[in-house]
């Protein structure tokens, strides 16, 4: 156990910190944010992840030859953290990076491979994920969107939902039946759907907090080149399922740890400054509690992503496991952000957009985001399964 | 980078395991001398007692990291908390000792001659060392120390004590030998029917320079004994969350009702779930914290505070859904289920409870951003 950095990682280190501090806008979080338009902050980000593959910082992980620079795992962690330290704000293309790309690595052709991951570093193809449909939610291998073979083309007919980010996206990773006479998780096939195929079209949902970052996506009658079906034909419950462990596994958690120290970093400075009456906020020791169980919570969170990186670099492979890490920081989110609430006390009913909400709103628009982490990418209750079932070997 | 064990370090967990599953259970009642003498040679025998011992004390010179482990090892098979406190005793010897302390004591740890318990918690104080009423008072060139503690491991089998008392205004950390005149014990009475508690009433007990932990007074020993024996709770405890997961799990898959077993209901999996997740976070926490009172890191106190307070809730938490999932039977004596929950109890309100820890986690947490604190260092 060390959790010292080597020399060469103490260079990457270095490396990132100076390539941030010389290409973050000038007074970067703090005197500099996000745009607040949800459309505007969109194509910011969009624009900042181009900035950092120019730099030659997006995708770190992934293969020299699909535009990565093949970091490690502990660089991954570093460049997370530096990220983190910088507020750095995120990028656009998550599905792209961490489950197109995931997938493509371990699952998809060379030609494959050549063909899509470049783009999806450059920020040339955003990407949105079309796996839950309206009667296909966590029981995911009942979808029904279908895709027919007709000569060297899939037909595809169907709807799919909470497809996130379809707006911005050139293409979709889409679960598809392919055959019904099979049982249902023996049936279905990943396909990669150019969105802009004659026949898609979206409507976007509007969230709990009023914003519409995710839609329902129609396909009809859309044609889909065989050559974009990701491994084997009726294969691809088992693709999903690598996507998935992606989805829930350290990486993504990690990248979520840093926001939410940086939130919490946030809500404490807050805390300390917002007065009632002779002294702050941050005095009542029963908020204190609250505010120490949850930065104890967030450590953690960076603790248990860091020991799974160790036991991937030691060749043990990312399975039901990661359910534990998706089910242990949704909860611990969504009690910091009651927590938050709690804290602001009377000024916490004013939302974005009343001059006396503290922070500017965030902590309550934060909140009203958190109530989807029990949700979404498998929800609590089917993660429980899993980890009773797989992990700890319970009968079905 | 690195937040694994090395392979040795697991097999010095697996030479320990393989002993102690060869050994008598914990029962309601504490080992008989003989049986307490054997675990104890045992143990001296697998390295235990002489792994953080310096090498030019006849120890292997490991860190307290190396111990993670096998402490948690321990909490699986409840072993006799005065085997911890010889660990956790050793650690503040060889960090901080003067010479002759460390000549006298550290040869007869690593033997597993002698043992060793510490006297820190006292009836009136809370967990504010500020606070104590074991006080020295000045006369000439010694001192006589006056006052009581509370809830001290086995101290009458105990070689010596390290005593946590008040010298002026500063907490400082003594070590004297348990058959010193003045020391008088009475064993308590508590949740714990496997070991013994003394409380020690200290009465006029003479006090020469060279008692002082290092030999001189030095506020720093008394914080490293206090964060060593939190780590040590919160890994034991850590590892009883573990046993008393792996039992629950093993019971729902083999009790029937309704014709099948129970562990394939989703309101009983569930709760295994969470158990399963509490004990994993327990596992970064605790391992973390040995980590950084090996080294010098700077994380050490919240670290430290983050383990014992998370550990702590945790292994109350599985303690309690694993007796709920045993059904009456968990509430009866009939599985010794209830010695894992018992020994907890002892554990979350040792070296601080997690309220306590709590606080010190915030005020380390404002403290790095720069603000509260006056508020911080005011509620500490």
């Amino acid at each position: 156990m060390d959790f010292s950095y080597s020399a060469d990682e103490l260079v990457f280190r270095d490396a990132i910190r100076a390539w941030l501090a010389s290409n973050l806008p000038p007074g970067w979080g703090r005197t500099q944010f996000e745009p607040e338009n949800e459309d505007d902050r969109a194509h910011f980000r969009l624009d900042w992840e181009r900035k950092l593959f120019n730099g030659g910082w997006n995708g770190i992980n992934w293969p020299k030859k699909y535009g990565g620079r093949g970091a490690t795992l502990v660089e991954q962690a570093i460049f997370a953290e530096e990220m983190a330290l910088a507020r750095a704000p995120e990028g656009l293309n998550i599905i792209g990076r961490n489950l197109t790309g995931t997938t493509l690595l371990h699952h998809g052709t060379e030609a494959q491979r050549e063909r899509f991951l470049p783009p999806i570093l450059s920020g040339d193809e955003v990407w949105c994920q079309g796996f839950s449909e309206p009667n296909a939610g966590s029981d995911l291998a009942s979808v029904r969107c279908l895709a027919l073979r007709d000569g060297d083309h899939f037909v595809v007919n169907g709807q799919k939902v909470w497809t996130s980010f379809a707006q911005y996206a050139q293409w979709c990773i889409l679960l598809a039946r392919t055959d019904t006479s099979l049982p249902k998780h023996k049936g279905i096939s990943f396909l990669l759907v150019n969105m802009n195929t004659p026949g898609i079209s979206i409507r976007p949902l509007k969230q709990i907090s009023g914003e519409s970052e995710f839609n329902e996506t129609f396909f009809d009658n859309v044609r889909v080149p065989v050559e974009n079906l990701v491994g084997e034909l009726n294969g691809g419950w088992r693709i999903a399922m690598t996507t998935l462990a992606y989805e829930r596994g350290p990486e993504d958690t990690l990248g979520r740890q840093i926001r939410f120290k940086q939130e919490l970093d946030r809500l404490l400075v807050t805390l300390a400054a917002l007065r009632r009456g002779n002294g702050t906020a941050i005095d009542d020791p029963v908020v204190r509690d609250k505010l120490a169980r949850a930065v104890v919570e967030v450590d953690i969170m960076r603790l248990n992503c860091l020991r799974s990186f160790s036991q991937a670099l030691r060749g043990k492979p990312l399975g039901a496991e990661a359910s534990m890490m998706k089910l242990n920081w949704s909860h611990m989110a969504q009690n910091m952000y009651e927590t938050a609430l709690e804290a602001l006390g009377p000024e916490a009913p004013l939302v974005r957009g009343d001059p006396l909400s503290p922070a500017g709103g965030r902590f309550q628009l934060s909140y009203l985001h958190s109530r989807a982490f029990t949700i979404y990418s498998g929800t609590s209750e089917i993660q429980r399964n899993i980890i009773a079932e797989r992990v700890l070997g319970l009968p079905k | 980078m690195d937040f694994d064990f090395s392979a040795e370090q697991y097999a010095f967990r697996d030479s320990i395991r393989g002993f102690l599953a060869d050994r008598p259970a914990a029962t309601t009642a504490p080992p008989a001398a003989e049986d307490a003498a054997a675990l104890r040679s045992g143990l001296a025998d697998l390295g235990v007692f002489s792994a953080i011992v310096p090498e030019e004390h006849d120890g292997l010179g490991l860190g307290f990291v190396d111990l993670a482990l096998i402490v948690e090892e321990f909490g699986r098979w409840l072993v006799p908390p005065s085997i911890i406190e010889t660990l956790t005793a050793t650690d503040v010897i060889v960090a901080y000792g003067s010479a002759a302390q460390k000549n006298r004591l550290l040869g007869g740890i690593a033997a597993g001659r002698l043992s060793l318990s510490t006297a820190i918690a006292e009836a009136d104080a809370g967990y504010a060392s500020e606070s104590m009423a074991c006080i020295l008072t000045p006369g000439g060139s010694t001192w006589r120390l006056n006052g009581a503690k509370i809830l001290v491991v086995d101290a009458m089998a105990a070689d010596y004590l390290l005593v946590a008392v008040k010298c002026g205004d500063a907490p400082v950390l003594l070590i004297i030998e348990r058959g010193r005149a003045g020391i008088r014990l009475r064993e308590h009475t508590t949740f714990d029917l496997g070991s013994i508690y003394h409380e020690a009433t200290f009465e006029d007990v003479e006090i020469h320079a060279t008692d002082f932990l290092g030999g001189s007074e030095n506020p720093e020993a008394l914080g490293q004994l206090l964060d060593a024996g939190a780590v040590s709770a919160a890994t034991f405890m850590t590892g009883i969350a573990g046993r008393v997961l792996d039992t629950t799990v093993d019971y729902v898959k083999q009790r029937n009702q309704f014709g099948k077993p129970i562990g394939s209901f989703q309101a009983i999996k569930h709760k295994c779930a969470d158990m399963a997740v509490a004990v994993d976070s327990s596992r970064s926490a605790a391992y973390y914290a040995a980590w950084t009172l090996s080294g010098e890191a700077s994380e050490r106190s919240k670290a430290v505070s983050t383990a014992k307070s998370f550990c702590g809730d945790s292994a109350r938490f599985v303690c309690n859904e694993g007796t709920q999932l045993h059904g009456g039977m968990g509430f009866t004596w009939a599985l010794g289920l209830h010695l894992y929950l018992r020994r907890v109890k002892m554990l979350e309100y040792a070296y601080g409870d997690a309220n306590h820890h709590r606080r010190r986690v915030l005020a380390e947490a404002l403290r790095a951003l720069g603000v509260g604190q006056a508020v911080a260092v005011a509620s500490r």
